[in-house]
């Protein structure tokens, strides 16, 4: 209540005056604010200028903070953002950034959480909604992943035959495996141009491989076969155990044959979504380097732009 | 000359996303170009790869917005030891932040929030850059920043807190000439008096830029050309410092290409004046 505050104390008050919402008036009393500073002795703490309050010099700060947030999550999720419209989508930012807010020296850390925020939000479609930010998350994520040089086709063929079996296929940095129930990528493909003709939400179970090449990212639809055999072998299993899984299940997952496989194969390969053939255990190599990650999250993913 | 034989890398702009196939294409009239940190901490894929190939070309400096170098939490260690292998990798000339706090409690406002001036704060601020210059191994460059806002304990002016900064920690200064005039006018104080109040010996960079004037105050846009008073002041800058690095910075509304080139292009003639003349420091 006094505004004799230290330094760190003074600081706490600014940020919660700054991070609170509505008007400048409202987040000076807002409960953290209030605790530090009176909101009657604000001009104890800041001087007035020849033209503004003291209150509404710290108002100058305080209108900039949502907008900001606004335009960083925007940056990411121009989809989901676009899909809201203004008031919706603002009202969304606001909560999620009560909830969340940044906590990295970048911005575009701050979107990470919305996906899950997004499913449990008021808005309308909450399901679709939560189906675009997760694609639009995953399309920055490899947008910002690390560069690695994919396998060539041929690099693959140097593995001997009998050695196929208990390969491993380790992904390349730059590749997500998107299960969704709508089709997100169809709504994301009509915010191009200036048309806007945007499909119909609809139910529809789509899988999709997010993967990078010559910088760009790039979506690509899988078969039901094709997607649980690729999860699997993102997921570390050999090759030979991978492609017995997939003979062996039912329903559309099911693999039509060997045949199929080596198709699939060849199709992922001039994607470039693998960068190492490794042996059975991690660090026994059949192709050209030594891999002992498999995990497609290993890349960093924390992206900013201007 | 600066006192730290940092070199005058002439005239340049903030590398920014939508020029980044202007750049890579053409050959830019421009001497360097000034990296925002934040942008390519974490990034492996275009961003840095654009960077790579604009360090093959053009010198360039490193130019932070979350050092957050007054706030009371702790230094971002981790951000730290990037920003150092960043500043590596891309051989910058030097590292920049500004003279602020951008959040405490962990968290980050992602705004260039003000400092009050006084001896507690100069203590503080003191500390923390030596122990930021002990991990970058070089001296760090402290830009004052845009302020809307003073408080009321403040005893300092804004040029004698960084001066007593300098002095205490040999730091660099990074002189945006607009903030100075936004700030004059936010504070109503003489923005020239502020020119000749800083040390000039210890200027080693200056920024430029436009700003959005609201009637009852100024807010640091960077989205357009620099007004005539700013270039006035930076001619008085110029005077004292001698041809020195030069930035235009123009973050919102982008134009293409040409244009911020067009426009940072203006403060050749004055370098070029004080290059033939010398310094009235001299």
């Amino acid at each position: 209540m006094t505004p004799e505050l230290a330094l760190g104390g003074l600081q706490r008050w600014l940020q919660a005056v700054v991070e609170s919402p509505g008007s400048v008036g409202r987040a000076l009393a807002s409960r953290e604010a209030a605790r530090l500073v009176s909101p009657g002795k604000t001009h104890e703490v800041v001087l007035p200028s020849a033209r503004q309050s003291a209150a509404e010099r710290v108002g100058v700060y305080q209108g900039m903070y949502l907008p900001r947030m606004y335009e960083a999550l925007e940056a990411d999720y121009p989809g989901l953002a676009h899909f809201l419209g203004g008031a919706a989508w603002e009202r969304l930012v606001r909560g999620y950034v009560t909830d969340h807010p940044s906590r990295s020296y970048t911005l575009d850390e701050l979107g990470r959480r919305l996906p899950e925020f997004v499913r449990r939000a008021r808005v309308r479609r909450p399901a679709f909604c939560h189906d675009l930010a997760r694609l639009e998350r995953a399309v920055s994520e490899v947008f910002d992943s690390p560069e690695t040089r994919p396998l060539a086709p041929p690099d693959f063929a140097s593995v001997v035959t009998r050695d196929w079996e208990r390969a491993r296929l380790v992904p390349v940095a730059a590749l997500r495996l998107v299960e969704l129930d709508h089709d997100a990528g169809e709504y994301l493909d009509s915010l191009r141009g200036d048309a806007h003709a945007h499909p119909p939400v609809r139910r529809r179970r789509t899988l999709l491989v997010v993967s990078r090449r010559n910088y760009g990212v790039l979506r690509r639809e899988q078969t039901p076969a094709a997607f649980a055999l690729l999860r699997d072998l993102v997921g570390g299993l050999t090759v030979g155990r991978a492609v017995a899984r997939a003979l062996a299940r039912r329903g559309p997952a099911r693999l039509a044959g060997a045949d199929a496989a080596f198709r699939l194969f060849r199709d992922w390969a001039a994607m470039g979504l693998f960068r190492a053939v490794a042996g059975e255990r991690p660090g026994r190599v059949a192709g050209r380097q030594v891999a002992r990650g498999t995990n497609p999250q290993e890349a960093g993913l924390t992206r900013k732009r201007v | 000359m600066n006192r730290f034989g940092l070199p005058d890398l002439g005239i340049g702009i903030g590398l920014r996303t939508v020029h980044f196939g202007e750049i890579l294409a053409g050959k830019p009239a421009l001497d360097w170009f000034e990296v925002l940190s934040e942008n390519f901490l974490d990034t492996g894929g275009r961003p840095l790869h654009v960077l790579d190939r604009v360090v093959e070309r053009f010198p360039v400096a490193l130019h932070g917005v979350s050092l957050s170098i007054g706030s009371t939490d702790a230094l971002d260690r981790a951000y730290l030891q990037k920003l150092k292998a960043l500043a590596k990798r891309t051989r910058a000339r030097w590292v920049s932040d500004h003279l602020c706090w951008t959040g405490v409690l962990g968290r980050n406002t992602h705004d260039l929030l003000p400092l009050p001036y006084d001896r507690a704060t100069l203590r503080h601020v003191t500390r923390r850059v030596k122990q930021v210059q002990d991990v970058l191994e070089r001296p760090l460059v402290l830009e004052n920043p845009s302020t809307y806002l003073a408080y009321a304990r403040s005893t300092m002016t804004e040029w004698e807190f960084l001066t007593a900064l300098c002095d205490a920690t040999g730091c660099a200064l990074l002189l945006d000439v607009n903030n100075v005039y936004v700030s004059s006018f936010n504070h109503g104080f003489d923005p020239r008096q502020y020119i000749d109040g800083i040390p000039a010996d210890r200027v080693v960079q200056v920024h430029l830029a436009g700003h959005t004037h609201h009637g009852t105050h100024i807010l640091d846009t960077h989205d357009g050309p620099a007004i005539s008073e700013v270039w006035k002041l930076f001619a008085r800058l110029c005077a004292r410092t001698g041809p020195v690095s030069t930035l235009y910075e123009w973050d919102a509304s982008i134009p293409k290409l040409a244009a911020v080139v067009r426009e940072a292009a203006k403060a050749r003639p004055f370098l070029t004046a004080v290059a033939a003349t010398g310094t009235d420091d001299a």
